[in-house]
């Protein structure tokens, strides 16, 4: 079956008879094999591009790991000195005192996890209802723009949230939230040193709260990834089952997707951690542990943020350095840790 | 109460529970961008980008802590954004089974949750004391270093989602790899690539932390890279802090021009991923 | 244009496969296949699913070679060369072997880059010379009438038929000595079908041809040499008109008449 195609000006029609066929064969030989040679030359110049390129993008990868790597020894080196001279002292002491050279880790190690614990405290229940309310109760038209708001929350800078707080929230806390924790909670014995006055606006409670809402967009989108994961089928089977929406979420959504809501927990614990500007406005910047979380403390973070520029002398240097390798220790746990968690919900998931 | 009634007030309460929490958080954002407006908008004028930053009690402007966040940020993206970008690359295309990529990926994610201030560290530790002063060159080095988890995630992520079909019928033709990469994959991916781009600037514009103990802050205007350099976030730290109204009212100013800055930029990395994918 | 039938009583080999054993990881996945490949003729692979058609099809330019953790023993000889060799320029045989797809696969970017883009690989062509190719190409596709106009759209933008064409002028424009099809038709219409099976024996004036297809009718069709497979061997090999009226192997009969797969 023929069909009449127009084949273009350079096409040579292969005719083949026997009186031709040598000549034929010969002419068709030659071209193929100076095309083939040409060929040949074109694909070496791109070889050598080709293995360039392919060593560029694994020394980049190496990049990474070298970066990580150097992050761990240049800590490591510059906090020796202090290592050397306070030992495993260094953990356990609470003074802070740069006139005396003599530095201690407790407090600042302290403000760093309770302003964090209390943050995740807050910030986990919101942010689970908040990723509820996206995934199972929002209507549609509306789920994009709360979704982007927020996330608008995440890209705000934390130094926005350090200026806010110090210069609207403290104050209003100060007038409000502060005086009202001090009055109820006065005459309960316990918990009256937990939150006791005075109410100076600033503090480790006040710094609990901005963390809590800095961290709010972080676990909310990963509970959202998470819960969009759980198999429609499976809510189905138990909506048909006569379960209210609450049901499903409770018995169903929830268990399935465990694990990562703990990975992404555990993220939102690592960027509490490490968070600096927005503490650094308002806690306050004491170097001690107060019983009340209403008293102004210190963070590590807050403490390099405030003392580095300033530190003279290679002890308190090093000190303020040793406190970032144990900051970086610390988070470098709960993200591994948070990773690990992640990747095994990769995998159950298949 | 028997247990029909218990079950849907239980739910009636969750519901509002969780839409109570959304409330909650959306109003966090409200109020803080509108404070923002508020203190800021009051400051803003054309003085405020065309004069320097002024002595303690005068007036002035932020044009060169402007400048000085340009600058670095891209300096800061010019360096970070190709080792992203070629680190992806090879985690996706040339060793995607491989054990340096797994180990890669973990170490990846762990930079990119890392507090910035140990990176600022760091880069003091390996570049200031090593050159022996301050720098804007030590302040783009930290930034970079903040770009690279960033750009190397979204693009292995947009790399993968390529479909291995587009690759071979690529290699059948005889195309070496890499020219296959750069002609077809990076084509496919462009704007996953872009939206990660775009995403690590607005991350770095606000990032004081690791400019402190690097790039430091400069009052005048300087291009000297081997010098302090002004910039936003650092100017916006001291003069917030400080008892004078001028710079404070300068710092709310500084804080609304940033922030805004960076919700644009979200917005449209958001805006590419959603047009590009109209057009596929 | 018709060629004249080919006067010389055996036609010659242009691929030849020896004892073809290949492994995925430890499996065994072709058991000691061989056959040849007849110049200018079309060969059909065919066979019930997994039977490692496709397989095979994929050692023939080394595509497997993108893939980890895969061993093959035996030869492939193309105009007497192994391409089995470990020293064997991988490129420069792809550009002798081309491969068209099951899914259509067109690049992102405009009809015309498509085209450009194999073509550019191997030579340094100038503009004009370019726009011949490319239209040669497209011409000998069946699909010049139908894009001429619109060169500089997205190769998406096709049907899924053109864009299929489109990957076989892709194919063709690198000057290719061999073509390998892999189940081209399965994801197409019958009316897109049907022209790719015209195509088919177009090509044949200048190409090689081996093709696997699910379709029986299609092997029938189209083919003049069809190999029928099963579970990694072959089965039966011969001329399509034998195997499909009097078939040696029960299995081969069995599969035909659609006893089972």
């Amino acid at each position: 079956m023929r069909v009449g195609i127009d084949a273009g000006p350079h096409f040579v029609p292969h005719v083949r008879g026997i009186s031709d066929g040598m000549t034929e064969m010969t002419i068709t030989a030659n071209t193929a094999e100076k095309s083939t040679d040409q060929r040949s030359s074109a694909l070496k110049r791109q070889r050598l591009n080709d293995v360039i390129f392919r060593h560029l993008t694994r020394a980049s990868a190496i990049t990474v790991l070298l970066l990580l790597g150097g992050v761990m020894v240049s800590l490591l080196v510059g906090s020796w000195p202090a290592i050397s001279k306070f030992g495993f002292g260094f953990l356990a002491t609470e003074t802070w005192n740069p006139v005396t050279e003599q530095f201690g880790s407790l407090a600042p190690v302290y403000g760093t996890l309770v302003t964090a614990g209390i943050a995740m405290l807050i910030g986990v229940p919101v942010s689970l209802g908040i990723a509820v309310f996206l995934t199972e109760i929002c209507p549609p038209i509306l789920r994009r723009p709360i979704g982007i708001a927020v996330e608008l929350l995440a890209g705000i800078p934390s130094i926005i949230y350090g200026i806010w707080g110090l210069f609207v929230f403290a104050p209003v806390l100060q007038r409000t939230l502060q005086p009202w924790l001090i009055a109820t909670f006065h005459h309960i014995p316990g918990l009256n040193n937990l939150f006791a006055g005075p109410p100076f606006g600033i503090g480790v409670l006040t710094a609990s709260l901005i963390l809590a809402i800095m961290v709010l967009p972080f676990i909310t989108s990963i509970a959202r990834d998470v819960f969009e994961t759980v198999p429609p089928m499976l809510k189905e089977a138990a909506y048909g089952l006569g379960c209210t929406r609450w049901e499903v979420v409770r018995n169903i959504v929830i268990p399935y997707t465990r694990t990562g809501v703990i990975g992404g927990v555990m993220l939102g614990l690592g960027r509490a951690l490490g968070e600096t500007m927005a503490v650094t406005f308002v806690i306050g910047n004491a170097h001690r542990i107060s019983s009340s979380i209403l008293a102004p403390g210190t963070t590590i973070s807050a403490t390099i943020a405030n003392e580095f520029s300033e530190a003279e002398g290679a002890t308190y240097t090093s000190s303020l350095i040793a406190l970032g390798l144990i900051l970086f220790f610390i988070t470098f746990v709960v993200l591994a840790a948070a990773r690990l968690m992640l990747m095994r919900l990769e995998k159950k998931a298949g | 109460m028997d247990r029909y009634k218990r079950r849907r007030l239980s739910n009636q309460l969750a519901v509002a529970a969780s839409v109570g929490t959304t409330l909650f958080g959306l109003c966090w954002l409200f109020l803080i961008l509108g404070t923002l407006l508020y203190n800021g908008l009051a400051g803003l004028s054309l003085k405020v980008f065309t004069e320097m930053t002024p002595p303690p009690g005068s007036d002035g402007g932020l044009l060169n802590a402007l400048a000085g966040t340009l600058i670095m940020t891209i300096i800061g993206v010019a360096i970070g954004a190709p080792i992203g970008v070629m680190a992806g690359t090879y985690m996706a295309e040339y060793g995607r089974h491989d054990k340096l990529t797994k180990i890669v990926r973990f170490i990846n994610d762990i930079l990119l949750s890392a507090p910035s201030i140990i990176i600022g560290l760091f880069v003091y530790e390996v570049m200031v004391v090593w050159m022996g002063h301050f720098s804007a060159w030590a302040g783009s080095v930290a930034l970079a270093i903040i770009v690279i988890p960033v750009v190397l995630r979204t693009t292995e992520d947009m790399l993968l989602l390529i479909p291995n079909a587009l690759r071979e019928a690529a290699s059948a033709l005889g195309a070496p790899r890499s020219m296959m990469i750069w002609q077809i994959a990076y084509r496919a991916a462009r704007s996953g690539m872009l939206t990660g781009i775009l995403l690590a600037v607005a991350r770095i514009s606000g990032e004081t932390a690791p400019l402190l103990f690097t790039s430091l802050n400069n009052q005048f205007w300087s291009w000297n890279m081997n010098a302090p350099m002004a910039n936003m976030p650092v100017t916006i730290f001291q003069y917030a802090l400080s008892p004078y109204p001028e710079w404070q009212q300068l710092a709310w100013t500084g804080a609304l021009i940033i922030t805004f800055s960076v919700l644009i930029l979200n917005v449209g990395a958001r805006l590419i991923v959603a047009r590009s994918q109209k057009n596929a | 244009m018709s060629p004249l039938p080919n006067a010389a009583p055996t036609p010659k080999t242009k691929v030849d496969i020896k004892n073809l054993r290949f492994f995925y990881g430890d499996k065994l996945a072709l058991k000691g296949i061989t056959l040849p490949l007849y110049e200018n003729k079309v060969t059909a692979f065919i066979g019930p699913s997994g039977c490692g058609k496709s397989t095979l099809l994929r050692i023939l330019n080394r595509i497997y070679d993108l893939y980890p953790n895969q061993r093959i023993e035996g030869e492939v000889l193309l105009d007497g060369d192994n391409i089995l060799s470990p020293g064997q320029d991988l490129n420069l045989l792809r550009s002798k072997i081309g491969m068209v797809f099951q899914k259509p696969t067109p690049f992102p970017m405009t009809i015309y880059e498509n085209i450009a883009f194999g073509i550019r690989l191997y030579e340094r062509v100038g503009r004009a010379e370019l726009d011949e190719r490319i239209e040669s190409a497209l011409r000998r596709a069946a699909l010049w009438n139908e894009v001429k106009d619109k060169l500089n759209t997205s190769g998406l933008g096709l049907s899924g038929g053109q864009q299929q064409r489109l990957c076989i002028a892709r194919t063709i424009a690198v000057k290719p000595e061999v073509i390998l099809l892999d189940e081209p038709c399965s994801a197409l219409d019958p009316i897109s079908t049907s022209k790719i099976e015209e195509l088919i024996s177009e090509l044949t004036t200048d190409y090689t041809i081996a093709i696997v297809t699910h379709n029986m009718q299609q092997a029938a069709r189209s083919s003049s040499y069809t190999a029928f497979m099963y579970l990694g061997e072959l089965v039966e090999y011969g001329d399509t008109e034998r195997i499909f009226t009097n078939p040696g192997e029960t299995r081969t009969q069995d599969y035909i008449t659609g006893r089972f797969g």
